[in-house]
């Protein structure tokens, strides 16, 4: 299924970013996710939704200074989560995905530092910890993946520098 | 203040650069037979999306490898090409006509690999003379992926996230003509400080 539609606004995410909508025309975009982890959140009876885009797995105690609120797993989630029901979503009814996570330097390094495993690991974490269960995932791997959240239709998108985009 | 001793540490790895392109080039020149000369006009540091634009964008396709810098201190060393870039220096180092290489078949990884550990190696062993220190490049990893998936984890696992990345700009010339890569290394906190400290 095509991703490109003329009339889509794409919003980048960044790293340790996070972006919230309620715009049909939308696209928010995670793009190359190597060890990161992006994160989809969205509510089909408000038709609002987020991603963050999460670099690290465990900000240690540390205390955001608001340049980069998702850097780190725990507080993407929280901050995703806390801005998406400020806007009056229903967390009962969030569809999540999750993807990225990749060791995409190779598997010697993979084994050194394992932040794509990690930083799985620490968003499933994070959302049990909220109550939140993950819909449905893509993660691990070598390859870099983009992944899209289309808002018209609360969809998420996962493409890599190979394939062609698929629906998660 | 912060100025000056990034000004300090860009111009100590300036002249490591050019040591190592110097050292690179003749491991080259002696594996393809001929004279490859390598240039390294620039020596910046810059941010993720520095890095990625300076090989054509975050989602473009780089061929390139990774090594990683072991020893008395540690690092990680990228060189990457834009695919087509990738494949003028396949044909170079093949002594072939630039445009024969088209696609990234065994080959052209192999030689990329290559490639990447001679430049690789030479920068960290020029690294290591200039600083006093022993240092080892660990065999390379080859890469083939969007530019961004590439460069942000390696700013994931040196945790230099708020930092900036070194870029060093890396021509690739022989008598027939020339191209260009990336080398990109990021050592760890501890070098930076060692380094200022050789530098200042």
């Amino acid at each position: 299924m095509s991703t490109l539609v003329t009339d889509q606004r794409r919003v980048s995410v960044g790293i340790g970013q996070i972006a919230v909508s309620t715009d049909p025309t939308e696209v928010l975009v995670a793009y190359g996710l190597g060890s990161c982890v992006g994160v989809t959140f969205y509510d089909p009876g408000t038709r609002s939704g987020g991603m963050v885009h999460v670099l690290l797995p465990d900000s240690e105690g540390r205390v955001s200074d608001g340049k980069e609120p998702a850097r780190y797993a725990d507080w993407g989630v929280a901050a995703l989560l806390a801005e998406l029901t400020r806007r009056g979503a229903s967390r009962a009814s969030l569809v999540i995905k999750v993807a990225g996570g990749a060791a995409v330097l190779g598997p010697a390094n993979a084994e050194k530092f394992k932040i794509g495993a990690r930083n799985a690991e620490a968003i499933k974490e994070q959302l049990k910890r909220l109550g939140l269960r993950v819909t449905a995932e893509d993660l691990g791997g070598t390859k870099g993946r983009t992944m899209e959240l289309h808002m018209a239709a609360g969809r998420t998108y996962v493409r890599t520098a190979a394939s062609s985009p698929t629906e998660l | 203040m912060l100025a000056t001793a990034q000004r300090q540490i860009t111009e100590a790895l300036s002249i490591v650069a050019r040591d190592g392109a110097v050292r690179a080039g003749r491991g080259l020149s002696g594996l393809m037979g001929q004279e490859i000369v390598i240039h390294v006009p620039n020596v910046r540091l810059g941010t993720k999306s520095d890095a990625c634009d300076a090989v054509g964008g975050e989602e473009q396709v780089v061929l390139g490898a990774y090594l990683s810098m072991a020893g008395d201190i540690s690092g990680h060393v990228m060189l990457l090409f834009p695919e087509r870039r990738a494949f003028e220096c396949v044909d170079l180092m093949c002594g072939q006509p630039i445009g024969t290489t088209v696609e990234a078949d065994e080959l052209a990884l192999s030689a990329i690999g290559e490639l990447a550990n001679i430049v690789g190696s030479a920068f960290v062993n020029a690294l290591g003379d200039y600083a006093h220190l022993v240092l080892h490049p660990t065999p390379p990893v080859l890469l083939n992926d969007m530019a961004i998936a590439l460069v942000e984890s390696v700013y994931a696992e040196v945790m230099a996230q708020a930092g900036d990345v070194l870029m060093i700009d890396t021509i690739f010339e022989d008598h027939s003509g020339e191209t260009a890569g990336l080398l990109i290394v990021a050592p760890d906190p501890e070098c930076i400080s060692l380094l200022a400290r050789q530098a200042a």
